[in-house]
């Protein structure tokens, strides 16, 4: 699969105004370009994991009654066009969370692992390896980045602030390679960009600074294997890290490589930078995704859409406080109406990606036919940090394996851990348990 | 051991003030009387158990009775409300523990272990500068790191990831690109965009005088040639241009030369843009943008509208002082967007930009003097960036980089491309110590001086050593006490250890949360970007005035002086400052004085839309006392708010919340000291009001003392003045170090402390003291030197 047309003009992205900003996002603009050259490949899998913070107001989240025939709720709304295409799960439970700190820190870093986090501001930061990574270990091994994690808040200028005394990493990311390693997300979309298409603007310009890029990391890597004998053994744990990640690069390297000897990459303009406006910047990630899961570049992304504690305000839909301060309503109906406002927002905007990925053509289907998509929270009850129930929907085909347009109504206190079996399954990766699961559910 | 007079002449020390350790019945009675009904074996409050325990082995428990220290001399224990020992008897048994742990430390010191140190995002930008005389948004280039109670360079946190690893490789292709001109780095785009809430009726400060609003940047041109520049203006949702029923000019300088000035606006075009704004919007932005020929390197970019009668009837539209933007308003003064600027085009050469002055002391004439050339270039930038001397494998390395862009390209694209391996390689990017072999595991040693040379650096500059400091360290002189506080001054005094300001204060004060600082606009109309950029300055001014004045560092609690401009003069109230220029003005108000009268402590203490004792109360706690309170119970119990009724004031709400037992233990700390700020609003302005009722800054702090406002709480933490100085100093300690503090370290603490405070506790006194600390100059062995040669052997 390539990428063959040189399609979007640069000014597209420049010609942006205050309070109007980046108009056209990144995807329609390259669909042709993307569409036009594309082969029929064998249908592949793809996984997207979207989180939004502070849980919901569940009554308006979760459907009164199970199966098909459920009436869609305020929340939801939004989606509703797409209501064959996700599956609604509630009375899940993610009470590892419960355990470390204050709970917003740990909804989203257990979100993924069902694993506790362990309650430390120090530098034993412990989690669960989370099942992006294990997923893409398997089927993103091919792709020149096996994963690709999205935020949208700018988090260097957190200080102090992180929660009780649990960690910033805790908060920044939802994807642990594995248990001390958190992976950061990124927020620029330029940067994104650049990674997927690589430095360069010719592809002969860019094959160049690949072939430098490889000599550079030998020469590195023998260095940091000099290093390592000289230091201590805590030391040498990180530089082993080090070269392990070395090698990863390497090895995108070579895919990077043999995607250019395999095909003419020709690739649009990058964005020129971090849009100003919340949801042209949401939907500029969407569109990322959708663009790396086209172009084959990566095949499971995580994406949160906004992280736990923030102090975001949403003026543009009449909510000036804090997301975070509304969250803890105190069931004052004024402010969970709030609330629930942000929630259905984020719905909207989780909805248009929905939207994207049905109309992009991938094989014989959709996108949408081939991605599993979960999205929700760590969270239910954000006012008192509850855990139990929270709110999440499993969407998109999964290549043939899901079908939506159901409300399944768990058993109270079922671990998330087990929906993450469940998609280990889907994703053709089977594993023994992960974090507190103790079961799988029957999708 | 070199050390072992050290400690030898310490143990004497402390011989002396130990001989009084007989009346140690004493302390288990005060132990039984005051402490042990919540710290039993039975009960084990907080897990601590106080009861039967041993004096003649203090120095076995030191991670207990290092606790119980802290807690007496904060005068946090016991709790208010039950039976206290005079403050007499509770110094008294934190001086005997304090001797015996301290003597203990001198017969075992353990000065803890640095980890190897990965450079922080800032340390990386401040060492590129120095290295190559370049200045870059390291922001832009690498991903941010992780922090512990808000220090972002903490080595075990500096962790490693693929993503972090391509971002090094491409920072590392695209600086040295830009520092040696490449021409093969095409054309680039940079966007520069004004705050969207900054208020644009009034001089911004960098802006040539007569002008308002605008932006300055300082843009970084990577050769000769020409380039373009977009100026635009913020539009309406209506894409309306705003303040278009005047006319404006918007005049571009650079370096301070006017190179473009393009008027706008006007009656006629005022009409026009109501019928088709998006075509009167483009032909503004036509008629602004140009094309100049730039030479290489940083050169000053401002633009900003020409100061004008007609902005008097701007201002009349203005209810508020924030002028910015609703985003359907057109009316009022016009807004500066953002620049693009774009290029080179036909470019003319690398040109003579500062960076190339620094990389290239020779220019090879023939072909056979560029190898000798090349060779002096990297030796000397290896030298530096690695921070030690080259070998002659470090220069092969690098040689067979310089040929492979040689033989491609030319000799400069040679010496781009062994630059590049000097800066993505762990040489550069981590800062490593190596354990000396003649050293026994578990045994404290000192430290090379070119490692404390590094130390010395990264601590006061974040960034790499200078020429002199590298050369005093080379002839292994660093160590000696006299040379070493001479460094020490030499660089406090050199602009360079502003990072002490911006990276240390800002961390240790919580000021980088002010860039996510939004009030609610609805409740605080006149809150601006000027506002928070001038919250900032104050702060960093003030703090800036005890590091350059050496002060007594108590003086950041108690500064009768601040620093202002008009704009934060108007919103504290005080007359007679014009202008965007800060100045030193006296303080008269005594609420105002020192860090808790300050814009910025209040208002990043507070919520969108009220102010949070609760948060203030923490802040106060964990930054300027030590004694971070712990976070609250995994299920917060839930408060009905009374609805419909007249709400509730801040205290009352909070008054219920602290009646849950739950609740209670902490807040009981934590809100007394919020309520003395009360006066202060969510911006940190003054009030007598909230929501209507009268506010009662009166309280009890945790200790029983009675406070009343500002000033009873600034009076009650001049009555711990020296748990302050204590806690700023674990801060800078833990910063110069890297690492978080563990309880072998409060020894060290303890003695900087002691010295310092027979010198005023002059903030260059604290710096010194850390630098000549046990822990800042020596390191511990670890108990594993088998496995380690087993392990280096495989």
């Amino acid at each position: 699969m390539f990428i063959s047309k040189k399609h979007l003009p640069r000014r597209t992205f420049l010609k942006s105004i205050a309070g109007v900003s980046i108009g056209l996002p990144l995807l329609d603009a390259m669909i042709p370009a993307l569409s036009a050259g594309t082969t029929a490949a064998k249908p592949q899998l793809r996984c997207a994991f979207i989180y939004t913070p502070h849980g919901v107001i569940l009554d308006k989240w979760v459907p009164k009654t199970a199966g098909a025939n459920y009436e869609i709720t305020p929340i939801l709304t939004p989606a509703e066009a797409f209501r064959d295409r996700f599956i609604i799960l509630s009375n899940l439970a993610e009470n590892p969370a419960k355990q470390a700190g204050a709970g917003h820190a740990s909804s989203s870093a257990t979100w993924l692992s069902g694993a506790v986090t362990k309650d430390t501001a120090g530098d034993d930061i412990h989690a669960g390896t989370t099942i992006d990574q294990m997923i893409a270990s398997k089927i993103g091994q091919d792709t020149p980045m096996p994963t690709l994690e999205l935020g949208i808040e700018d988090v260097s200028h957190m200080s102090g602030q992180c929660e009780g005394t649990s960690s910033c990493a805790y908060l920044n990311t939802m994807s642990w390679r594995n248990p001390t390693t958190p992976l950061p997300a990124e927020i620029n979309p330029r940067i994104v960009f650049e990674r997927m298409f690589g430095d360069g603007s010719s592809a002969a310009e860019r094959y160049a600074r690949l072939q430098e890029d490889r000599s550079l990391l030998d020469s590195i890597t023998s260095a940091a294997s000099k290093l390592k004998i000289r230091v201590g053994a805590q030391d040498r744990t990180r530089i082993n890290d080090y070269l392990d990640n070395l090698r990863e690069i390497e090895r995108r390297i070579g895919q990077i490589e043999k995607r250019n000897t395999d095909a003419q990459l020709s690739v649009p303009d990058a964005p020129t930078d971090i849009p100003e406006l919340y949801e042209d910047h949401v939907n500029l990630m969407f569109d990322l995704q959708i663009v790396g899961f086209q172009a084959d570049i990566t095949r499971v992304t995580t994406f949160m859409m906004s992280r736990e504690l923030n102090n975001r305000t949403y003026p543009q839909i009449g909510v000036s406080d804090q997301h975070h301060v509304v969250s803890h309503h105190m069931y004052n109906p004024a402010q969970m109406e709030k609330h629930q406002k942000i929630n259905t927002y984020h719905v909207k905007l989780f909805a248009g990606f929905l939207d994207k990925m049905q109309k992009t053509r991938d094989g014989e289907g959709s996108l949408l036919d081939q991605t599993m998509i979960l999205y929700g929270s760590g969270m239910g009850d954000g006012n008192v940090h509850s855990h139990d129930p929270i709110s999440v929907l499993l969407a998109g085909g999964a290549n043939g394996r899901l079908k939506g347009g159901r409300h399944i109504q768990m058993e109270k206190h079922t671990p998330i851990a087990n929906l993450l079996m469940s998609m280990m399954d889907v994703a053709g990766t089977p594993i023994d348990s992960i974090g507190n699961s103790n079961g799988k559910i029957d999708l | 051991m070199k050390n072992s007079l050290r400690y030898m002449a310490l143990a004497a020390l402390f011989a002396g003030a130990s001989c009084a350790a007989s009346s140690t019945d004493g302390f288990s009675a005060l132990l039984n009387k005051y402490c042990v009904t919540c710290h039993s074996e039975k009960t084990r409050t907080a897990g601590l158990i106080l009861e039967n325990r041993d004096f003649s082995r203090v120095a076995e428990d030191a991670q207990i009775w290092e606790k119980v220290v802290r807690k007496l001399r904060a005068g946090a224990m016991p709790p208010m409300g039950l039976p206290r020992p005079d403050n007499a008897d509770s110094d008294r048994f934190a001086t005997w523990l304090e001797t015996a742990l301290d003597r203990a430390s001198v017969e075992h010191p353990n000065p803890g272990r640095t980890l190897i140190h990965r450079l922080n995002r800032t340390e990386y930008g401040n060492s590129i500068k120095d290295l190559l005389d370049i200045d870059v948004d390291t922001t832009d280039l690498l991903p941010p790191d992780d922090a512990i109670d808000g220090f972002d360079n903490v080595a075990q946190m500096l962790t490693i990831s693929p993503v972090l690893l391509e971002r090094y490789l491409s920072a590392s292709a695209k600086i040295t690109r830009l520092a040696v001109g490449d021409p093969s780095a095409g054309i680039t785009t940079t966007i520069y965009r004004a705050k969207p809430d900054l208020s644009q009726d009034a001089h911004v400060d960098g802006l040539p005088i007569g002008t308002v609003g605008g932006l300055a940047v300082t843009h970084y041109f990577p050769r000769d040639g020409e380039y373009s520049f977009q100026p635009q203006l913020s539009r309406s949702i209506l894409f309306i241009v705003h303040g278009m029923e005047d006319r404006h000019s918007l005049e571009v300088t650079i370096d301070g030369q006017r190179v473009k000035i393009a008027q706008f606006g006007g009656i006629e075009e005022d009409t026009r843009s109501h019928l088709n704004a998006a075509q009167v919007g483009d032909e503004i932005d036509a008629r602004m943008a140009f094309r100049i020929r730039v030479t290489a390197g940083p050169h000053k970019i401002t633009a900003a509208f020409l100061r004008q009668p007609s902005d008097q009837s701007a201002e009349v539209w203005q209810q508020y002082l924030r002028t910015a933007l609703d985003s359907n308003e057109t009316k009022g003064a016009p807004h500066f967007n953002r620049i693009i600027i774009k290029g080179p085009y036909d470019s003319t050469g690398p040109g003579d930009s500062p960076s190339r002055r620094r990389i290239f002391v020779c220019h090879p004439a023939a072909s056979q003097d560029e190898l000798p050339c090349a060779r002096k270039i990297l030796s000397a930038l290896a030298r530096r960036a690695y921070r030690r001397p080259v070998t002659d494998n470090d220069m092969e390395t690098l040689l067979s980089f310089y040929q492979q862009g040689r033989n491609q390209k030319t000799f400069d694209q040679g010496i781009e491309s062994a630059m590049r391996r000097i800066i993505s390689g762990p040489e550069f990017l981590f800062r490593t110590e190596t354990d000396p072999t003649g050293v026994s595991p578990n045994t404290p040693y000192r430290i090379s001086d070119l490692e404390l040379a590094s130390r010395l650096s990264f601590f006061l500059w974040s960034s790499i050593p200078d020429d002199e400091l590298f050369a005093v360290a080379s002839q292994g002189k660093l160590h000696e006490r006299a040379v070493l506080e001479h460094q020490v001054r030499r660089m406090l005094n050199d602009p360079k250890s502003d990072a002490l300001i911006s990276n240390f204060a800002e961390e240790w004060l919580q000021l980088r949360n002010l860039r996510g600082l939004i009030p609610d606009p609805n409740v605080f109309p006149d809150f601006d970007d000027n506002l928070r950029q001038a919250f900032l300055k104050e702060t960093t001014l003030l703090f800036g005035s005890v590091l350059r004045e050496d002060r007594n560092v108590t003086d950041l609690l108690t500064a009768d002086y601040t620093f202002v401009n008009e704009r934060l003069a108007r919103h504290y109230g005080i007359s007679g400052v014009y202008g965007d220029r800060f100045r030193r003005v006296a303080v008269t108000d005594d609420a105002r004085r020192g860090l808790l009268g300050q814009g910025s402590i209040l208002s990043l203490t507070s919520v969108a839309t009220r102010t949070a004792p609760v948060l203030r109360g923490k802040w106060v706690l964990s930054n300027l006392l030590g004694m971070p309170p712990t976070p609250p119970p995994p299920d917060v119990p839930a408060l009905k708010e009374a609805t419909g009724d007249a709400p509730l004031s801040m205290r009352d709400r909070m008054a219920q919340h602290r009646a849950s037992p739950a609740c209670a233990g902490c807040h009981r700390v934590m809100d007394p000291i919020g309520f003395s700020l009360e006066n202060f609003d969510a911006v940190g302005q003054w009030r007598v009001k909230d929501s209507g009722a009268q506010i009662d800054a009166h309280d009890t702090v945790y200790d029983g003392t009675k406070i009343d406002g500002a000033v009873g709480l600034r009076n009650f933490l001049l009555t711990r003045r020296a748990v302050f100085v204590q806690t700023m100093t674990e801060k800078l300690l833990g910063y110069s170090l890297g690492r978080a503090l563990g309880y072998y370290d409060m020894p060290a603490v303890r003695n900087i402390l002691r010295d310092a405070s027979r010198e005023d506790n002059r903030f260059s006194s604290i710096v010194m003291g850390i630098v000549n600390s046990a822990p800042f100059q020596m390191r511990m062995k670890p108990a594993e030197a088998v496995e380690e040669t087993s392990a280096a052997a495989e």
